[in-house]
């Protein structure tokens, strides 16, 4: 199976880790990538300016993938959502998909809604599957307390991302649970982690990052483990940024799920890429190292329900 | 003509030193006002440090890979880089082996004459290498040319001035292969032929195999006659002079030139081709500090210096940061790599503003650097341009001039900030990688404080109504606002709403009540409230609303029309 990749502008150039160590994964999973240089930005960062603005850079992405025959996987949330809602639209309001489309005639292309758009997790869960991600695992992790933070526009809207349960995801956590690792039921799981005001009310997002900090913290969580590219520069490199004017406070580290999976695949750290997350330090991979062993069948348990955002 | 030359080289002197001149003291839209008498020290050195010390080896390596062998244009397109080798090495080979006088020549070949092989054939190799890689050039500008980008004037007079000398220089050399009074001075000067009975066989052979026209005879010509003229010419020419067909593209263009030479008169001709070629070699000389061939020499300048400093890092002489950017302006060719790939490509669709794309922001910072009149409503399209980025530096990994461009933008980013001109795409997600680099933090809250205070001028808020009147319904993209029935759970899942003591203070509305506002027809309490500029777009009001209200989709359209609003305000 072969998919474009699409890693949208903040991926490459601030958190290569994380398509690294996606790939490395998906490699030994048997799903080879293609980066396609002529992808662009997928319109998110413009949605506050002009809603057209922030769709038409998604059609023409999702028309060159068709071009080329591929779905597209993306790794971030808001690239993802980006992706859905401009094929949603494409669906929805012919009159503005004729507009689009002959602004894309200009490059050559045409959307005709052909591309599926995949998340990583979902390649993962559905094209992968867990029973397969379990044959080849050579690790499991023991005494593992994560906090997954699942980002909101994965999830919501749910008519338009067709991701999950929006309100009781279980993807992220079965997939997490396969490595053995534990994913906490913490207050933010559902909820935001900022970065949408990132840079505009600065003030108001570090509030709400530095809640769910606290929260995960709180939960006892080891490693907070970030789905979509802005919970993670939150996490990682913003949240240094306030840890600054407050030292004593503990830094939460970031795990990323390809970089857990990839461990239990046994894919070497450094390609995994782990030192890279600024908020890990050493003795954090040393510690996630000696919690590797060999895969055992755990007894299944009755899995609680995520506590609910609505609180 | 050695006037000419004089006077260009005069011209092209001053014109590099006012260039360099340009380098160590002018600047672009900088926050960092770094007095320029120290900038001279500091490249000097800087300079030196790096003569004198292990960089001298990545020095020599980075001329090597990046200037002479153009790796980051490899990388980015053979095509292109086919081209742009074909034009430099064809020129460069030309400029040695001919240009130069025969000094240079003789210097490393001291066999050297102009008519033997294979330098003969060599002249028009090189020539015709040039002419190809123009060929690319121009098929590449009319049909393959990067999206969006413009090629100016000053694109298109670069290729044609090159390719005039190339294509003057072939005619001529044409024209003096089929001109008879070229043959006569040759015949007399070189061969000391003078005498008819040996010039009529040395010109019917001439004639009948290399190419010459001449007045006294004409086909069929005699065996018996050109027999005799190839033992002249072998005993008094073929020494010096190669068979004209050696230079294979003039011979083959003699056939066209020839005639109409002869015709108009060759001797005249001949002269006039000549200082037509020479005008050609001269005005480039000339023109060439001042246009975007600058970049013969600039561009290797700016390579070498970050193939030495680093294409990411900033330089930690900041005095010597504002030369590079000087640098790096003037050695930017107007490609369009960077445009070609820029992220932020799509966005030129709907803003229609050419400074979107870094190729055409660098056009207009060279014209601030030197010194240009540019009109406010520009430098505010280059501001929003500078904004409307999402800091993927694609645009300073593709460059194949190496231009750190990432430097130059944040910088003329934040300087045009200071400026006072207000921006509203600060309110995109686009400030969000800005804030994580925490680059000039004062300037870019100060700048929000600023639109905050346009919003609140701007629209009549909740606390300032007096009264509630009932209008018609509002267009917010969707009419599911009016399916609202007032559980207010949009409000109490809200994550922001939560995190004050009074919200209803701090957030002017609180989402039903702007959901209210639109069902009695007033949007603008909507528009003006600090709760859509607060949400963070977390989706949960719109995904517990038991009525299926489209909250955050109505709140992003609130922005774009407030942002709108207040953009046609200013206008």
């Amino acid at each position: 199976m072969k998919l474009a990749f699409f890693q949208g502008c903040n991926i490459p150039i601030r958190i290569e880790q994380y398509a690294v160590s996606a790939e490395a994964v998906l490699k030994k999973l048997g799903i080879e990538l293609e980066i396609i240089e002529e992808f662009t930005c997928c319109g998110y960062p413009v949605r506050n300016v002009d809603e057209k603005a922030y769709i038409i850079p998604s059609v023409r992405n999702m028309a060159i993938a068709e071009k080329k025959g591929l779905d597209i996987m993306v790794i971030c949330n808001c690239c993802f959502a980006s992706l859905q809602k401009a094929k949603n639209v494409m669906a929805n309001n012919p009159e503005l998909a004729a507009e689009i489309n002959e602004i894309l005639a200009k490059d050559g292309l045409k959307f005709e809604g052909t591309t599926a758009i995949k998340h990583f997790l979902s390649v993962l869960h559905e094209d992968v599957g867990l029973e397969s991600i379990k044959k080849q695992l050579v690790n499991m992790v023991s005494d593992l307390n994560l906090s997954v933070i699942h980002g909101c526009h994965i999830l919501r809207p749910r008519e338009v991302t067709l991701f999950d349960d929006s309100f009781v995801p279980k993807i992220t956590d079965e997939l997490l649970a396969i490595t053995g690792a534990v994913s906490l039921d913490w207050r933010g799981k559902l909820e935001c982690c900022g970065a949408a005001l990132g840079g505009l009310n600065s003030e108001l997002s570090e509030i709400l990052l530095k809640e769910k900090v606290d929260g995960a913290l709180a939960a006892g969580a080891q490693f907070i483990t970030p789905v979509c590219s802005y919970c993670h520069l939150q996490f990682d490199t913003t949240q240094l940024n306030i840890r600054e004017q407050q030292q004593n406070q503990k830094v939460l580290p970031v795990l990323l799920l390809p970089q857990l999976l990839g461990l239990c695949l046994g894919i070497d750290e450094k390609v995994l890429g782990l030192e890279q997350n600024n908020t890990i330090e050493p003795a954090h991979v040393e510690n996630l190292k000696s919690m590797l062993g060999p895969p055992v069948e755990k007894k299944k348990k009755r899995k609680k329900r995520p506590q609910k955002a609505a609180a | 003509m050695k006037v000419l030359v004089g006077l260009s080289l005069l011209v092209f002197l001053v014109g590099i030193s006012y260039r360099l001149y340009g380098w160590l003291t002018q600047t672009v839209l900088t926050t960092d006002r770094t007095a320029s008498p120290g900038r001279l020290p500091s490249a000097l050195k800087g300079l030196m440090g790096t003569l004198f010390s292990g960089e001298l080896f990545t020095l020599v390596k980075t001329f090597f890979t990046d200037v002479l062998f153009q790796k980051r244009l490899l990388s980015k397109s053979a095509l292109r880089w086919a081209a742009h080798s074909l034009i430099f090495f064809g020129f460069i080979a030309l400029l040695l082996m001919h240009g130069l006088g025969t000094g240079v020549s003789e210097f490393f070949f001291s066999d050297y004459l102009s008519t033997i092989q294979p330098y003969l054939s060599l002249r028009n190799l090189f020539g015709l290498m040039v002419l190809v890689g123009l060929g690319i050039a121009i098929y590449r500008r009319l049909t393959d040319k990067p999206q969006r980008v413009k090629s100016y004037a000053s694109d298109w007079l670069a290729i044609a001035i090159v390719g005039a000398i190339i294509l003057s220089g072939m005619v001529l050399e044409s024209s003096k292969i089929s001109s008879y009074s070229a043959f006569t001075t040759m015949a007399e000067d070189y061969g000391d032929i003078t005498e008819p009975d040996e010039l009529m066989p040395l010109e019917t052979y001439w004639a009948a195999e290399h190419g010459l026209i001449s007045p006294n005879i004409a086909k069929p010509y005699d065996p018996a006659l050109i027999e005799e003229g190839r033992e002249i010419a072998g005993d008094a020419c073929m020494e010096c002079h190669a068979p004209a067909q050696s230079a294979f593209i003039s011979y083959s263009l003699a056939k066209v030139v020839g005639p109409i030479v002869s015709g108009l008169g060759d001797e005249g001709m001949v002269n006039f081709l000549f200082y037509l070629h020479i005008i050609f070699c001269v005005g480039l000389l000339a023109w060439l500090p001042f246009s975007k061939m600058f970049h013969v020499i600039a561009t290797p300048t700016s390579l070498l210096i970050n193939g030495v400093m680093g294409f990411k890092e900033p330089a930690k002489d900041p005095a010597n940061e504002l030369n590079r950017r000087m640098i790096g302006l003037s050695a930017c060719t107007h490609c369009g790599s960077c445009s070609e790939l820029c992220s932020s490509l799509m966005f030129y669709e709907s803003f229609q503003n050419d400074f979107i794309l870094p190729s055409e922001k660098v056009q207009l910072l060279k014209k601030v650097a030197a010194g240009q009149n540019v009109e406010d409503q520009t430098l505010a399209n280059l501001q929003k341009g500078l904004y409307i980025c999402t800091s993927c530096d694609r645009c300073s990994e593709v460059c194949p001039s190496g231009i750190n461009l990432r430097e130059l933008f944040i910088s003329s980013r934040y300087q045009l900030l200071s400026q006072g001109i207000p921006e509203t795409s600060m309110l995109s997600h686009f400030s969000f990688p800005l804030s994580l680099t925490r680059n000039f933090i004062v300037d870019h809250k100060n700048a929000l404080k600023k639109l905050e205070k346009i919003f609140k001028d701007s629209f009549t808020r909740l606390k300032d109504l007096t009264s509630i009147t009932v209008s018609d319904p509002v267009q917010v993209g969707t009419t599911s606002y009016q399916s609202c029935y007032s559980c207010q759970r949009c409000t109490n899942i809200c994550p922001v709403v939560r995190l004050y003591d009074d919200p209803e203070v701090e957030l002017d509305m609180l989402p039903h009540q702007i959901i209210f506002s639109l069902g009695i027809g007033n949007k603008e309490i909507a528009m003006g409230s600090q709760m859509i500029w607060s949400c963070s777009t977390c989706y949960l009001c719109q995904e517990h609303c038991p009525n299926k209200v489209e909250l955050t989709d109505i709140f992003y359209n609130l922005k774009n029309a407030a942002i709108k609003q207040i953009e046609g305000g200013r206008a």
